[in-house]
């Protein structure tokens, strides 16, 4: 059940990938695939270099060995492919990373019209849509300093979707929020899943990603240790690295 | 209640309505036990200030007021008054207002002066886009310059060597702040490059002139540049000397600039950079508005400053307000009083200052409404 070389329809693709921060390996030849329309949860411990791996998908780290591509196009050393990856990919930080000058609307409408030239009257009228469809119609004229974590995560959501990416990043998305805003974020993630749309998440919420998840992959020290669909892998992990994982986390 | 087993306890309540903070003395007697007799100390400190100010107000109140002279054409009435003499100001405020400007068209001056003080008005109203703002500065600084050069629509030219007084000291302030912020955001980009020629240039510029007394870069400006420069190749003199109090300004503006951007998080740039903005976008929409936003009290400070140091170009021979009010004083009749012109002039110069430190104060208000 490992993400092995079955050939297909790869959104993200990594192939023997190593990343270096100094002298310390925090990618150590890693090898993924994340089939269209499917969702891949990334868990382990911290420092296990899972927020690493999500954050080569779109550059913001760069690789230094083996072959990243999403969407079938080449991350190459020298970043040409960068812009154009970042367009076909939505990325949803731990602490939301709104822009805080800008009202809820400008900060869905920003990139769109910027960085892809689209007129401002159809980007307004796209954002207002997602906006209702994550539930914060209301709140557009506001700034992000005056939403709850909650509300902010979900304009967030929104803001990377504007861009209409083939495949959303989720780098521990609920991590930073007050527990009792944990749901209706997980919420918005759930119906983006039900939507088809294929998602690499980095996060510790079990129960999202036994009702979510295709693939749970567990990273350890820079590797991944384990990958199995959920159902396996919270029942039956086959690493001893893995269950004492579990065993930590289940007992909170 | 159950029997606890520790000895720690808390009192529970169930549906206390809320009441009233305990009440504070209030009124003027409240106030002044506050403030002025909290203590034996405060009391006495209260009590010796107070002696102070009995002293002094009546004697500067007689000599500014009471004995004053305000009219005295020829002088004579100011020689046996006790008090201040401000005549010398109703003589003498065309010169120290508008220097050598020549005479018959020191309204043109005067037009410039009330340009500038209807802008700064204009700048403090909220609700206008900074697009427009800038735009009605632009605006601004073409009539500016026409009015005060002339040459066209009948207006007759005025050399540069000629302006003077107020007109020169806000020409001068408007080109070093108009050209020094984007300098100084240039050099604090510049500061933090990954490209190494550009961060050294930016930091050899910033280290070396905020190593420079601002007489000193003016100097340069002035005297040691034009050695060095073919003669047709000669600048005017007050371009120079703007030249030099823009890199002055935009050294020293440039740390300001660069501790805001250290200010904002990684994540803004992530973010931005995840949503496809390139870096000039990036800095344009994301970075730099948040990064000026916080540095608004420290660059107001610079702003202030760059108005006082137009004094400097007195030295060039270029006769700002306080040059101009100097000449006014070799007049051996008025020489005297001294005092009177540069409390006018002080006076003067703390009007524009306070004008700007209220604009700075209604621009932190409005960004603040932004922030939590």
């Amino acid at each position: 059940m490992t993400a092995g070389d079955r050939g297909g329809d790869w959104v993200v693709e990594f192939r023997d990938v190593d990343k270096w921060y100094g002298a310390h390996h925090a990618l150590r030849g890693v090898t993924l695939g994340v089939a269209r329309g499917e969702r891949v949860a990334v868990c382990g411990p911290s420092g296990s270099g899972k927020s690493t791996l999500i954050r080569c998908v779109n550059g913001l780290e760069r690789h230094q060995a083996g072959i990243i591509r999403v969407d079938g196009i080449e991350l190459d050393a020298a970043g040409r492919a960068l812009a154009t990856v970042r367009r076909r990919t939505g990325m949803v930080f731990q602490s939301f990373n709104l822009f805080p000058h800008l009202t809820v609307l400008d900060n869905l409408t920003v990139g769109p019209i910027f960085a892809a030239g689209e007129p401002a009257a159809s980007a307004e009228a796209r954002a207002r849509m997602l906006l209702d469809r994550v539930g914060i119609a209301d709140q557009q004229a506001k700034y992000p300093g005056q939403l709850s974590g909650g509300q902010q995560q979900r304009v967030a959501i929104a803001r990377a979707l504007m861009a209409e990416p083939t495949v959303m990043l989720f780098d521990e998305p609920t991590s930073s929020l007050d527990p009792e805003r944990v749901q209706e974020v997980l919420t918005v993630m759930e119906e983006l899943a039900h939507g088809g749309m294929t998602m690499i998440v980095v996060t510790h919420e079990m129960a999202f990603m036994r009702r979510v998840a295709d693939l749970v992959v567990f990273m350890d020290q820079g590797e991944i240790v384990e990958a199995a669909p959920p159902e396996l892998f919270f029942t039956r992990p086959g690493t001893d690295r893995a269950r004492a994982f579990l065993g930590q986390v289940m007992h909170l | 209640m159950a029997t606890l087993s520790c000895r720690s306890f808390a009192k529970t309540s169930d549906g206390a309505p809320p009441r009233l903070p305990p009440p504070v003395a209030r009124g003027p007697v409240g106030w002044l036990r506050r403030n002025l007799l909290a203590s034996p100390f405060d009391a006495a400190v209260t009590l010796l200030l107070a002696l102070a100010i009995a002293w002094f107000v009546p004697r500067a109140f007689a000599w500014a007021l009471t004995d004053a002279v305000f009219w005295a054409p020829d002088g004579a009435a100011c020689r046996g008054a006790a008090g201040a003499c401000w005549a010398v100001i109703g003589e003498k405020y065309r010169l120290i207002l508008f220097g050598t400007y020549p005479y018959e068209e020191q309204w043109r001056g005067a037009v410039v002066v009330a340009i500038f003080v209807a802008m700064i008005g204009f700048s403090a109203i909220g609700g206008i886009s900074v697009r427009v703002k800038l735009a009605a500065w632009a605006l601004a600084s073409v009539a500016t310059l026409v009015l005060l050069l002339g040459g066209v629509f009948g207006l007759s030219p005025v050399r540069t060597h000629l302006w003077g007084g107020l007109p020169l000291t806000i020409v001068i302030f408007v080109s070093t702040v108009a050209g020094g912020l984007p300098l100084a955001v240039l050099l604090a980009l510049g500061r933090q490059s990954t490209m190494p020629a550009i961060r050294a240039i930016s930091v050899g510029v910033i280290e070396v002139v905020r190593g420079l007394p601002l007489i000193a870069v003016l100097f340069v400006a002035s005297l040691v540049f034009p050695l060095f420069v073919p003669p047709e190749l000669q600048v005017d003199k007050l371009i120079r000397a703007i030249i030099g109090m823009i890199i002055f300004f935009g050294a020293y503006a440039a740390e300001i600039v660069r501790g805001g951007l250290q200010a904002i998080p990684a994540g803004q740039h992530e973010a931005a950079k995840a949503l496809g903005l390139g870096y000039g976008l990036r800095m344009r929409l994301v970075v730099l508005p948040q990064a000026l936003a916080l540095v608004v009290p420290a660059l107001l400070n610079d702003i202030i400053r760059a108005f006082k140091n137009t004094t400097f170009v007195a030295i060039l021979g270029l006769f700002d307000v306080l040059g101009a009010a100097k000449v006014a004083l070799e007049d051996p009749v008025w020489v005297r009083y001294a005092p009177e012109v540069y409390i006018f002039v002080f006076i003067l110069y703390l009007l524009f200052c306070l004008a700007f430190s209220r604009q700075g104060m209604a621009v932190e208000r409005r960004l603040a409404v932004r922030r939590r």
